[in-house]
């Protein structure tokens, strides 16, 4: 039983205080929409999970764990974020041969997981050369490499076409339905309402809502969040 | 040895070996067009020595490991992998030095033929057993490795790849001098004029370490800069 359990989370950066005692639970076997306007922190709390950013005090157990104390981080946990880069000048395939390596994982999953993200065709191009759509299911693809029970997607949608916005859907569904735990941090309700089960919303850096998707009062999602967010 | 396929995946450090082979080519031969004394036997010595003044390339290399990941952003990848940053840190820093080992043996190499060609083509006589020669070509490979490694240190505490490759070009072109003239004797320890002493040929007017002195002071210099990086910048956030 691996999920994600943020606990107190606080981060300020000099005097912004960008993320205020955020806490809830990501459980598994679930997708998570992790919602909030620009700059409610969403991306702070999700890079703090990640050991990127140090918290200010509180912390994120990711299985009960640290994520810097996970052995193989990898296979416990794949992360898209959306300033995670690739070399221009390396190739789709290389870019996930290096992760594979420092990973731990067969040189084979490499293969996999570019089938599974419809890339093979292009991955002897350099990534220079890539759409935004191709970037990201590349991006996809590293966060799928360690087959990991825990996946964070930060705005997983961003530059897909509708058919790629509709596998993807297909994708994080299949994803939550073998048991991981799949958080999707992301701007477009309706794509979060038709994706997710459950929903974190979050505003000016502190909690406004956790819980199932239909937990909301009978509202529509976007109702609720705009109300939540104080834009109504 | 994940940093090697890093390497092994872009073109960069082979451009970079290139371009420092066309500047080994290019200063060895000003020397001989500009009527080097044939006779001195210091002549060839001080042609061969640019294969260690292209460390500067292995010193770029070196910051490119580095501060190139976070241009590239390739570097949230890279702490996802390994959240210990220290060992990247530390991987980076031997996977640079052997680097800059090939980097200075190639550039040793191509050195010592366009030298040995020269030589003979201007009639004089070219001894590959002088062992002064060879003194000459180990310290070169020896100061591009340690550039290369003090390359990781300095990329890893500055991380803005183009302030750190601005800054440490500024050093070697202006501020190295400048400093030097200020310290007198004590600029015998800073890190040109030390790599300067890796070359084992005597500079007129110029106050040199004895040989293995340089090459204990760049150790230092990449050591100290690698441990302020992890103990300082290396911590901070990625975002």
């Amino acid at each position: 039983m691996t999920d994600v359990s943020i606990r107190g989370l606080t981060k300020h950066f000099g005097k912004v205080q960008a993320v205020t005692d955020l806490s809830f639970e990501v459980p598994s076997g679930r997708v998570t929409g992790f919602l909030g306007p620009n700059g409610a922190g969403k991306t702070t709390t999700l890079r703090m999970a990640l050991g990127l950013i140090r918290p200010t005090s509180g912390e994120a157990l990711i299985g009960g764990r640290h994520y810097a104390d996970l052995d193989r981080p990898r296979q416990v946990v794949g992360a898209l974020l959306e300033a995670t880069g690739f070399h221009p000048g390396r190739r789709g395939r290389d870019h996930l041969r290096v992760l594979a390596q420092a990973a731990g994982v067969p040189a084979q999953r490499v293969e996999e997981v570019l089938n599974l993200v419809e890339l093979t065709d292009s991955a002897d191009r350099r990534v220079g050369g890539y759409s935004l759509g191709m970037r990201q299911r590349l991006g996809l693809a590293s966060a799928l490499l360690g087959d990991p029970r825990v996946l964070i997607l930060d705005e997983p949608a961003n530059g897909l076409d509708p058919a790629g916005i509709s596998w993807l859907r297909g994708l994080l569904r299949e994803l939550a339905a073998q048991g991981r735990a799949v958080v999707i941090s992301s701007h477009v309700l309706s794509e979060v309402e038709q994706t997710a089960d459950a929903i974190v919303i979050i505003h000016e850096g502190r909690l406004r809502y956790s819980g199932p998707l239909d937990g909301l009062d009978g509202e529509s999602l976007e109702s609720a969040f705009l109300t939540l967010t104080g834009a109504k | 040895m994940n940093e090697i396929l890093k390497l092994r995946t872009t073109r960069t450090p082979l451009f970079l070996l290139a371009a420092a082979q066309l500047v080994v080519i290019a200063g060895v031969s000003g020397l001989f067009v500009s009527g080097a004394d044939l006779a001195d036997p210091l002549t060839p010595l001080r042609a061969i020595a640019h294969a260690g003044l292209v460390s500067i390339f292995s010193l770029v290399l070196g910051i490119i490991a580095v501060a190139g990941e976070y241009r590239h952003k390739t570097i949230t990848d890279t702490y996802l992998g390994t959240p210990r940053r220290g060992r990247v840190v530390l991987a980076k820093l031997g996977v640079y030095a052997i680097v800059g080992v090939v980097f200075g043996l190639v550039s040793a190499a191509v050195a010592t033929g366009a030298t040995a060609l020269w030589m003979n083509g201007k009639g004089g006589t070219f001894d590959f057993g002088d062992p002064d020669l060879w003194s000459t070509v180990a310290g070169c490979v020896v100061w591009n490795a340690c550039f290369a490694a003090i390359g990781v240190g300095i990329g890893a505490l500055i991380r803005n790849l183009v302030a750190a490759v601005a800054a440490a070009l500024a050093w070697i072109a202006l501020i190295e001098g400048i400093v030097g003239q200020l310290l007198g004797d004590l600029g015998r320890w800073l890190p040109f004029r030390s790599g300067q002493a890796l070359e084992d040929v005597p500079f007129p007017g110029i106050d040199l370490l004895p040989q293995w002195g340089g090459a204990i002071v760049l150790t230092a210099y990449a050591a100290i800069f690698a441990l302020v990086a992890v103990s300082t910048t290396v911590r901070r956030d990625v975002s």
